[in-house]
């Protein structure tokens, strides 16, 4: 049995008697999308990414999800991410890890979880006159931003809008098809646009009472999830397949709660549009996306 | 009913046992742990009244709101006689109420210069005599008059006294004209050379700085402080870019009303550092004031001390004063003087701790801290740690190496009892001789009990 | 005779730590080999009487100091007490304070200033617990209130306040909570879901939520509102706002009110509150559901199997009780009486000796009849830690019981001893070996950081009957006993 952390410097709180376990344990808090991987037998990984406040590693499994964000401090608590309350240093892309029986192993240290988060947090009823609203309001702080979008807003993008405005699965599905792994970086910008609408189309689509946008997401998440590994980067590929159930990080979350009224909508935006270069502008395009299409179609209900 | 907590990250303050806020790290939840430690002794009780009056939180929020929006004004200068309607036989004196009797070295030897000034006595040993029997001589604390004064604070009818208002609430204060440094009235020195200066200051630098700002018009002192404090100065133990700044304010209107007496004017007030310290002063007074007779406030509006007992006064508990003997500066000594020679803490100056300037606002004076301890993070600790026993921070005075915070301002006796932190005060130190002068500068602790006593006569009320 | 060159005594003014952090060193201190006593603790007049009967001799102090007092059988072994005392101190002292690092916040009111929290947690003394709370309350801030003996007029002032501002109060005297995931003083690990949790009773939530986290069923918050808050008194202040604040929080689907019988006017505001979400209450008392049955209630409103509650049976040939045998899983208490068989000694006289004080008051009621005691109880506690951390009173009592049945809770999480199988399995070994027998009701989840199945099998090796109901320890204990 692990006694738990001892955060650096703390290292008396074990009694005298009692000397400091061999391996280093550490502990922190995880998302329950990683619970299933973390509670399947012991599995190996590996580094795939080392940021100074986030470390990406790939299970060699083909359950979802496969890759895990260890992230610290003020990193964005991806769907996907366990949080360590402290830094983890000298850890590289490439190196070994392992993954399962309640913990993720790297960089000589267990890590074991002592708080779980739900990254799909139910929305609650959404009043829905003030979705209208909601839609300028965030078309406004997104056109307001200097931080824009990776992807140009003519051809796959305005088609996806377009397809989920009209219901259109062919149009829809065409376009998120050409979006997928569309961009440069660890999350490609088409990624996260399709993130951004799968989590508003259902949770908006629920809160508001508009069951075809809940339909249009499942399909639109069968579709995305069906080859996501072999069509965009591994994280990008959990990252989407957590999306389709309606999983994201908080800046997210907070938005999304905003337009359905429960909290303040424009500093949540704001803080959404501060993520990555451009992922949270692509995000918020996102959801902006998604929050159109459940207001198009209650209206037609 | 919406509860905040419920939504978003949890982020947690812990307060006591340790046992329970690592258990919060090891789930990664941000936390503050506060460095709690027990209140001052015997005070427990007397908090747990004051804080659960239920008067308090908006009565405090009242009595500072009123001492941060003071605009304090230098409106003029004129007589103590005619301002303050002193006759003949009535001294003004800094801190709490003393007598003769009680009184220590240095406010001594200003009595008895002031009555060598004043002319109602010819020679040191017959001023003694008179101030000793009492015959026709009345003291009183300066602060019972809208008035404080530096060091022995000792103000007679024929001082001219700066005029401060406060242009937000219209109350108004008074302090004496600086006299410079070395052997001076304010330090117990009653020799001919400073009875002769008071003569001048009497006959000359009063009327010609009455004059000037009859012309330059009223002086905004708030603006000035906080230029000053982003200039060097923490306006108590440094007051040099403040000087400076007065100067380049009233020198021309110096010069229009008094041609042939301005250089020795501006010669006199150029050559004292600490000339602006008085304006200053009146200005903390005003807007100390300015916070007074708030029923239920716990904030200090007046600490001062007059070189044998340290006293303060609270917002919501009228013109009492609660005491404690005044300790002996901790600080750096001139030529051969050490703290042997130095007398108790002695002067109305704290006004300026009191509204969050002075060892408040150490961190902006990096030039002084020799005083705290040697360095400017011992300036910037002292600073900071006053934050701890102050209600707010000053909306004008801001520190430069503080990220432009403003100071710590408005000192709760709560707190004080809660944290066992006491006001850090930046002092000049008198000699303990009367007649000796200034032997040194440093910092001073105020006695404990003063704030304790406050705090339980709050409770009671 | 105490030599007086072996004895170290010391009082240094104004340094302050925790009790239980002073406890902790104490504790080592008087581990090491040497060392006779040991007494490091803040120098209140009961410690400093402690000492002087210890034969001390205490120079005079205020409760502001730290007391040190050390008794050693040689000076080699007191130096190197002194030694280890000092590297303890250093290694508690608090965060920072260092030269160009920005102090520590003072008190609640200053950490507020520079920090964005979303809550506080009060456990120093309860005499100064009403100054830190306030000072949350006027920050905007929920504050969770651990420490106990706060005066019932601060609790109503601080309660009201809150109000107010729009915050919950939780406590005086609040041992458990869970926000946002987060566990604040004893909690366990459990899993986010659909359950909010209003609890009057910490170990009683503690019990009611472990069980649903092992039938795989996570809660969106547990709120602590206090023992005292359904007095008559306090009126159900805390609770009533905790209830409206789960009835408008989306992430719960249904709220369990565990507490003891509320006075009835509180009982009628809570039932008049009449909220949208649907509300099993877990009502402690006679004629009232155990808390397994609550904890089944809830997990039938859900649509929810009720599983079988995992079990560990005293090994068979308790000789051997080093034989450890798989877990077995209890029926559900609702239609079992004395499932599993009453076998092993002579039965005789129950005692229970509990560190959670409903789940020794639940024991109690379900066992009958046999001796309780809640050692968790205020006149236990006064000067030392609770039982959940300090494990000393009970062992003691443990050790004490020469035959019939001993029933006992352990309980896992957040705060609590980090490995009390340590402790607790070779003092069962050595109650067995005089023919006592121990029934152990574990409380805790897979996720705790002791490990739920860890802990039972090591108690079960060492002789006990374990189980994760602990109505279902009592019943056991109760058959065991005979009439």
């Amino acid at each position: 049995m692990s006694v738990g952390t001892r955060p650096r410097g703390r290292r008396a709180a074990t009694p005298a008697s009692r000397p400091p376990a061999a391996p280093a344990y550490l502990s922190g808090a995880a998302s329950v999308a990683v619970r299933p991987a973390l509670e399947a037998p012991r599995r190996p990984a590996r580094v795939l990414a080392a940021f100074p406040l986030a470390l990406y590693l790939e299970i060699r499994s083909e359950a979802e999800p496969h890759v895990v964000a260890v992230v610290t401090g003020e990193a964005t608590r991806l769907p996907n991410a366990v949080l360590l309350a402290e830094r983890l240093d000298g850890v590289s892309a490439g190196d070994d890890a392992w993954v399962g029986e309640g913990s993720v192993e790297v960089g000589g240290v267990s890590i074991r979880v002592r708080r779980w988060w739900d990254p799909a947090p139910p929305l609650g009823p959404a009043d829905p006159v003030r979705l209208a609203p909601a839609l300028g309001l965030l078309g406004r702080a997104r056109a307001a931003s200097p931080r824009r979008p990776g992807l140009d807003p003519d051809g796959a993008p305005a088609l996806l809008e377009r397809g989920c405005r009209a219901g259109s699965l062919v149009e829809s599905i065409t376009a998120a098809e050409r979006l997928i792994g569309l961009g440069p970086g660890l999350t490609p910008s088409g990624d996260d646009m399709l993130a951004g609408l799968l989590v508003a189309l259902r949770h908006l689509g629920a809160a508001a009472g508009v069951p075809r946008a809940v339909w249009l997401a499942d399909w639109l998440a069968a579709a995305v999830t069906y080859d996501a590994r072999t069509r965009t980067t591994p994280i990008s590929a959990t990252l989407l397949h957590c999306a389709a159930r309606g999983e994201a990080s908080p800046e997210v979350t907070g938005v999304l709660r905003g337009v359905a009224g429960h909290q303040p909508l424009e500093p949540a935006v704001h803080r959404l549009l501060r993520l990555g270069h451009t992922s949270g502008a692509d995000l918020a395009w996102g959801v902006q996306i998604g929050l159109s299409a459940v207001l198009a179609h209650r209206e037609g209900q | 009913m919406t509860l905040s907590m419920l939504y978003g990250e949890p982020r947690v303050i812990t307060v006591g046992a340790q046992v329970l806020g690592e258990a919060l790290d090891r789930q990664a939840v941000p936390r503050r742990e506060v460095d709690w430690r027990p209140p001052m002794a015997g005070s427990s009780a007397a908090l747990a009244r004051v804080l659960a009056d239920p008067r308090r939180e908006s009565a405090n929020a009242t009595a500072v709101g009123r001492m941060l929006s003071a605009r304090p004004m230098l409106t003029a200068v004129r007589p103590a006689r005619e301002v303050l309607g002193l006759r003949a036989g009535e001294f003004f004196h800094a801190g709490p109420p003393i007598t003769w009797e009680r009184a220590s070295g240095p406010m001594r030897g200003a009595l008895v210069g002031a009555s060598l000034f004043e002319g109602l006595a010819a020679t040191p040993e017959e001023a003694e005599e008179r101030l000793a029997s009492g015959a026709g001589i009345t003291l009183d604390s300066c602060h019972h008059h809208r008035t404080v004064g530096p060091m022995a604070g000792v103000v007679s009818p024929s001082m001219w006294m700066l005029e401060v208002a406060d242009a937000e609430r219209g109350g108004t204060a008074y302090c004496s004209l600086n006299e410079g440094l070395g052997k001076v009235l304010r330090y117990g020195a009653y020799g001919p050379e400073v009875i002769e200066r008071l003569r001048w200051m009497g006959e000359v630098l009063g009327p010609v700085l009455a004059a000037a700002l009859e012309r330059c018009g009223p002086l905004d002192l708030r603006a000035l402080v906080a230029q000053a404090l982003q200039m060097g100065d923490e306006l108590h133990n440094r007051n040099r870019a403040a000087t400076s700044l007065l100067v380049r304010e009233i020198a021309p209107a110096v010069v229009e009303a008094a041609p042939d007496r301005a250089a020795e004017v501006l010669r006199f007030i150029n050559g004292n550092d600490h000339f602006f310290l008085n304006a200053g002063m009146a200005a903390a007074k005003v807007s100390a004031d300015a916070a007074r007779g708030v029923p239920g406030s716990s904030l200090v509006v007046a600490m001062a001390r007059n070189g044998t007992d340290f006293g303060i006064q609270v917002s919501g508990l009228g013109d009492r004063w609660f005491t404690g003997p005044a300790g002996v500066p901790d600080g750096l000594y001139l030529g051969g003087y050490g703290p042997d020679d130095a007398n108790p803490d002695i002067g109305d100056s704290t006004i300026t701790e009191t509204t969050g300037l002075g060892g408040f606002a150490m961190a902006a004076a990096p030039a002084i801290v020799r005083f705290v301890g040697g360095e400017v993070s011992d300036a910037v600790a002292a600073t900071t740690s006053m934050y701890e026993i102050t209600m707010a921070e000053h909306p004008a005075y801001q520190i430069p190496g503080l990220g432009f915070r403003g100071t710590p301002a408005g000192i709760d006796v709560a707190l004080v009892a809660r944290t066992g932190l006491l006001p850090v005060v930046n002092t000049g130190i008198a000699g303990r001789i009367a007649g000796t002068g200034q032997v040194g500068a440093g910092l001073v602790s105020p006695p404990a009990e003063a704030f304790t006593a406050a705090l339980d006569a709050l409770a009671d009320g | 005779m105490n030599d007086p060159v072996n004895d170290l005594v010391e009082v240094r003014p104004g340094v302050y730590r925790d009790s239980v952090t002073l406890m902790r060193v104490s504790r080592s201190l008087t581990d090491r080999p040497g060392v006779t006593v040991a007494v490091v603790a803040m120098a209140t007049e009961l410690n400093l009487g402690l000492a002087r009967d210890l034969g001390f001799a205490v120079p005079p102090a205020t409760p502001g100091d730290l007391l040190v007092a050390v008794r050693a059988a040689s000076p080699e072994e007191l130096k190197a007490a002194a030694a280890e005392l000092e590297r303890q101190l250093a290694a508690r002292a608090p965060a920072s304070g260092a030269r160009g690092e920005a102090a520590p916040p003072r008190t609640t009111r200053s950490a507020a200033r520079a920090f964005e929290a979303s809550l506080a947690l009060v456990s120093v003394p309860g005499e100064h617990a009403f100054a830190e709370a306030l000072d949350a309350v006027e920050a905007g801030l929920s504050v969770m209130i651990f420490s106990d003996n706060m005066p019932v007029e601060q609790e109503i002032l601080l309660k009201d306040r809150a109000r107010d501002k729009g915050v919950l109060v939780m406590g005086p005297d609040c041992g458990t909570a869970v926000v946002g995931g987060a566990g604040l003083g004893f909690a366990n690990v459990l899993r986010p879901g659909p359950v909010g949790v209003v609890a009057a009773s910490g170990t009683g939530a503690q019990q009611v939520t472990s069980l649903l986290d092992l039938a795989g069923v996570g809660v969106s918050h547990v709120l602590g509102v206090g023992g005292r808050d359904l007095s008559a008194e306090v009126g159900g202040r805390s609770a009533v706002r905790a209830l409206r604040a789960l009835d408008e929080d989306p992430a719960t689907g249904l709220i369990v009110l565990v507490s003891k019988p509320p006075a009835p006017e509180v009982a009628r505001a809570v039932r008049d509150l009449d909220p949208a979400t649907p509300v099993v209450a877990a009502l402690l008392g006679p004629g009232q559901d155990d808390l397994t049955t609550a904890a089944e209630k809830v997990l039938r409103a859900l649509g929810r199997d009720v599983p079988e509650w995992p079990s560990w049976p005293a090994p068979a040939n308790r000789a051997d009780a080093a034989d450890a045998s798989a877990p077995r899983h209890a029926k559900p208490s609702g239609g079992e009486r004395g499932g599993t068989a009453a076998r092993g000694g002579a039965g005789g006289a129950l005692r229970g000796l509990y560190a959670g004080g409903t789940l020794c008051a639940e024991a109690a009621l379900v066992a009958g009849a046999g001796e309780f005691t809640d050692f968790g109880d205020d006149s236990y506690t006064r000067g030392r830690a609770h039982p959940m951390i300090d494990p000393a009173l009970r062992l003691e009592a443990l050790r004490g019981v020469a035959s019939g049945v001993v029933l006992m809770d352990v309980v896992l999480g957040h705060g609590a001893d980090p490995d009390p199988s340590s402790w607790l399995a070779p003092a069962i070994r050595e109650a067995v070996a005089r023919g006592v027998d121990v029934v152990v009701a574990v409380v805790g989840t897979d996720g705790d950081p002791q490990g739920l199945r860890a802990q039972a099998a090591r108690l079960n090796e060492a002789g006990a009957a374990v189980f994760t109901s602990n109505a279902a320890a009592a019943r056991h204990a109760r058959l065991l006993a005979g009439p």
